[in-house]
């Protein structure tokens, strides 16, 4: 027995060690560099001095900092929650249809999920275009001029939001369809000989057991979108970028274009830490609700 | 065939690295994406050709701006960097404290046979940081104000020698947009407005016509230039208050305008030439020509920049003696082979070159190649220069002033504070 016990422990630490090794070399050394680095006044490349907190005394009163909190989780408002139940919405109506027919609308929705984001900015960057833009028809009838989204402050983020929901619900949809078909069809059955209406089936039935899959969707939606950079790179690029500056674009900044290396590693570190405390937070929160 | 002996070739180049026959292969990087990309291939392509059994290019082209200047930084301080590649001179500074570039000793010069005589001085001392040389300039290249010959014409202003005139002052030149809107056009000159990064070399070259300037660390607008640059500004966001030029467009917009027939003037850089030239040999363009940016203010000023060639300071693997001859060969080659460049648009930087009977009978390069002796480079900073923080801050300052948002004095203000605090 215990010989037994030794056995699968070495087993287990030999087929463990690669893992543990590449992860070790690859995400946890380079963690606790990036630590340190925010102690440092170093530049992109080479070594730097130990300044202690004064990367995060700075940072403190760093207004473009503020901006990029402010802006990325505004974003997070606009992205999170409204583009889960866009998902699921849309989920129900595709879980309806069968056979060849779903499969083409899935296929409709999931579509702009796999374009890269150069591709997605250059469609929507020319659909908005000030002068050509095909959506500036909607635009100029109700604004009275036509406007350009990504150099009107306030029109930005949620552009971008909307853009991003179009892009990445795809994953979200297809999440929801698998939950939905994991619904037994018996209990939709028995609650209809007990005469419940539409609306009951869903509350009773499909929200209560969908609610692992919407806590899937809201925690990979929460990590993924607190980490924004790409889109509003490329829309804000040679425009008002400090106005529409978010976090991972306030790091990429501050390290290769400003050459602050022990500055951008204490902004990484914040954001580090905040994407940890978010998930956590509503990782247990949602779990909680979900219990009751 | 040639494929075979080519391999052939390279293989004896790595048998018998170091030896007398030996092949050198020179590791070439550039940004060159666009119609210049093409041109560029095709010098290599024929230097390759001439220099068979000798020196060998092979060459990488890389992503333009902020990520080929990162990818040389961090690829030169591991050892793993090109043996020669293209730098814009407005980003020398940089690399000069980063230490990624290797000097260009005076005895290379000497056997390459180049010269601060053989460059405008504008050029040369922007390859040049504290004394000591760091790239060897391949071109200029300027804005300059693109027209339609057809439109100007019938509203009366092309002179008797073919080219624009009247459109020196501020008030001919809004007189001589008001004359083409009269005449149907429906924008009169397309400068990109979206973007105050882009928009900074026209706002720059406005400034420098008034002889304001930008300084550099601890005093970035030394005296009037805060004054002088607010009056730059003003310029482009009168013409959009006016409904002279469109606003918020951006770069491919503006192209767009002025092919299209919808604006008559176009500011732009040279790079935009064989675009113009090639829709025109195609005979989907008008008449169509450059010239340098009409003065505005007091004196003529135009932003330029340079395409330069940098031999980066690769750490821990250091040129051999062979290498180091076959970058300076490839530097020479070039430099003396530039003429070819010029239909790219650009300016060969080699005075000899644009000396000559063939660049001379060039058009429009010949017509706007005299704005090299009224040059202003970007300033002498780790902060200036290309894809850099001081265009950030234009971007920031003055895409909002350009569009009647902001006024140009509180961008302006905004700007100087932003520069103020870098650290």
């Amino acid at each position: 027995m215990l010989t037994n016990r030794r056995k699968e422990l070495t087993a287990a630490l030999i087929l463990l060690t690669p893992f543990l090794l590449i992860y070790g070399w690859m995400f946890v050394w380079p963690t606790i560099q990036m630590v340190r680095l925010s102690f440092t006044d170093a530049p992109l490349i080479g070594p730097g001095n130990n300044i202690g907190f004064d990367n995060y005394v700075r940072m403190v009163g760093d207004p473009v900092f503020r901006t990029a909190v402010w802006n990325t989780s505004y974003f997070v408002l606009l992205t999170v929650i409204p583009g889960t139940a866009i998902a699921l919405t849309i989920a129900l109506m595709v879980s309806r249809l069968r056979g060849w027919v779903q499969s083409m609308v899935l296929a409709f929705f999931f579509l702009p999920y796999i374009l890269p984001v150069s591709v997605v900015y250059i469609i929507w960057d020319w659909l908005t275009n000030v002068q050509f833009g095909l959506l500036q028809g909607i635009i100029e009838p109700i604004m009275g001029r036509s406007i350009n989204v990504w150099r009107t402050i306030p029109w930005f983020m949620p552009g971008v939001a909307i853009i991003t929901i179009w892009w990445t619900n795809g994953f979200s949809i297809l999440l929801f369809l698998a939950g939905l078909r994991n619904i037994p069809r018996d209990l939709y059955e028995a609650a209809a000989l007990d005469g419940a209406t539409r609306w009951q089936l869903f509350t009773r039935v499909t929200w209560p057991l969908i609610w692992p899959i919407t806590v899937l969707c809201l925690t990979i939606q929460l990590i993924l979108q607190l980490k924004i950079f790409d889109q509003v790179y490329l829309f804000a690029a040679g425009g008002r970028t400090r106005a529409t500056m978010v976090l991972v674009q306030h790091i990429y900044e501050t390290a290769f274009q400003r050459n602050q290396g022990g500055y951008a590693a204490a902004i990484a570190v914040a954001l580090f830490l905040i994407v940890a405390v978010f998930s956590v937070l509503q990782f247990q929160l949602l779990r909680i609700r979900g219990q009751r | 065939m040639i494929v075979k002996s080519f391999k052939a070739a390279l293989l004896s180049g790595v048998l018998f690295a170091g030896g007398a026959q030996a092949q050198e292969v020179v590791e070439w990087w550039d940004f060159l994406g666009g119609g210049d990309g093409v041109r560029m291939k095709q010098l290599i392509d024929e230097f390759n050709a001439e220099h068979a059994g000798a020196i060998q290019i092979n060459a990488s082209t890389l992503d333009w701006g902020i990520p080929f200047y990162t990818k040389v930084q961090t690829s030169a301080a591991v050892g793993e960097g090109p043996d020669v590649m293209t730098y814009h001179a407005s980003r020398i500074p940089l690399a000069v404290s980063q230490q990624t570039l290797s000097p260009i000793s005076a005895d290379d010069l000497a056997v390459m046979g180049l010269s601060a005589d053989g460059f405008a001085a504008s050029t040369w001392d922007a390859v040049n940081v504290d004394g000591a040389t760091y790239a060897i300039p391949f071109d200029t290249h300027p804005i300059v104000l693109y027209y339609n010959k057809e439109m100007l014409d019938a509203a009366g202003l092309i002179g008797a020698d073919g080219l624009p005139q009247n459109l020196d002052g501020r008030e001919n030149f809004s007189a001589a947009l008001q004359a083409l809107m009269d005449n149907g056009a429906e924008y009169g000159i397309a400068q990109v407005t979206a973007d105050g990064g882009f928009a900074f070399r026209t706002i720059y070259s406005f400034l420098c016509q008034q002889g304001g300037s930008i300084g550099g660390d601890g005093n970035w607008f030394p005296d009037d230039s805060p004054e002088k640059l607010t009056a730059a500004v003003q310029v482009i966001a009168d013409w959009v208050a006016a409904g002279y030029n469109p606003s918020y467009t951006d770069y491919p917009s503006t192209v767009a305008l002025f092919t299209s027939g919808a604006s008559p003037f176009m500011i732009n850089g040279v790079w935009e030439v064989p675009t113009m030239a090639d829709a025109y040999a195609r005979g989907e363009l008008f008449e169509w020509g450059a010239i340098e940016l009409p003065v505005l203010f007091d004196q003529p000023c135009t932003y330029a920049d340079s395409h330069a060639f940098a031999i980066p300071n690769n750490v821990g693997d250091p040129m051999t003696p062979e290498r180091h001859a076959a970058v300076l060969e490839v530097i020479k080659w070039m430099s003396e082979h530039s003429l070819f460049w010029a239909t790219a648009g650009h300016i060969p930087a080699n005075d000899a070159v644009t000396a000559s009977a063939e660049y001379q009978a060039m058009q429009p390069q010949a017509t706007y190649a005299t704005l090299a002796a009224n040059m202003v480079f970007d300033p002498k900073s780790i902060h200036a220069g290309v894809a850099s923080v001081l265009f950030e801050e234009a971007g920031n300052a003055f895409t909002a002033a350009m569009n009647g948002e902001v006024d140009a004095a509180t961008a302006v203000e905004e700007m100087r504070a932003a520069m103020s605090a870098l650290q």
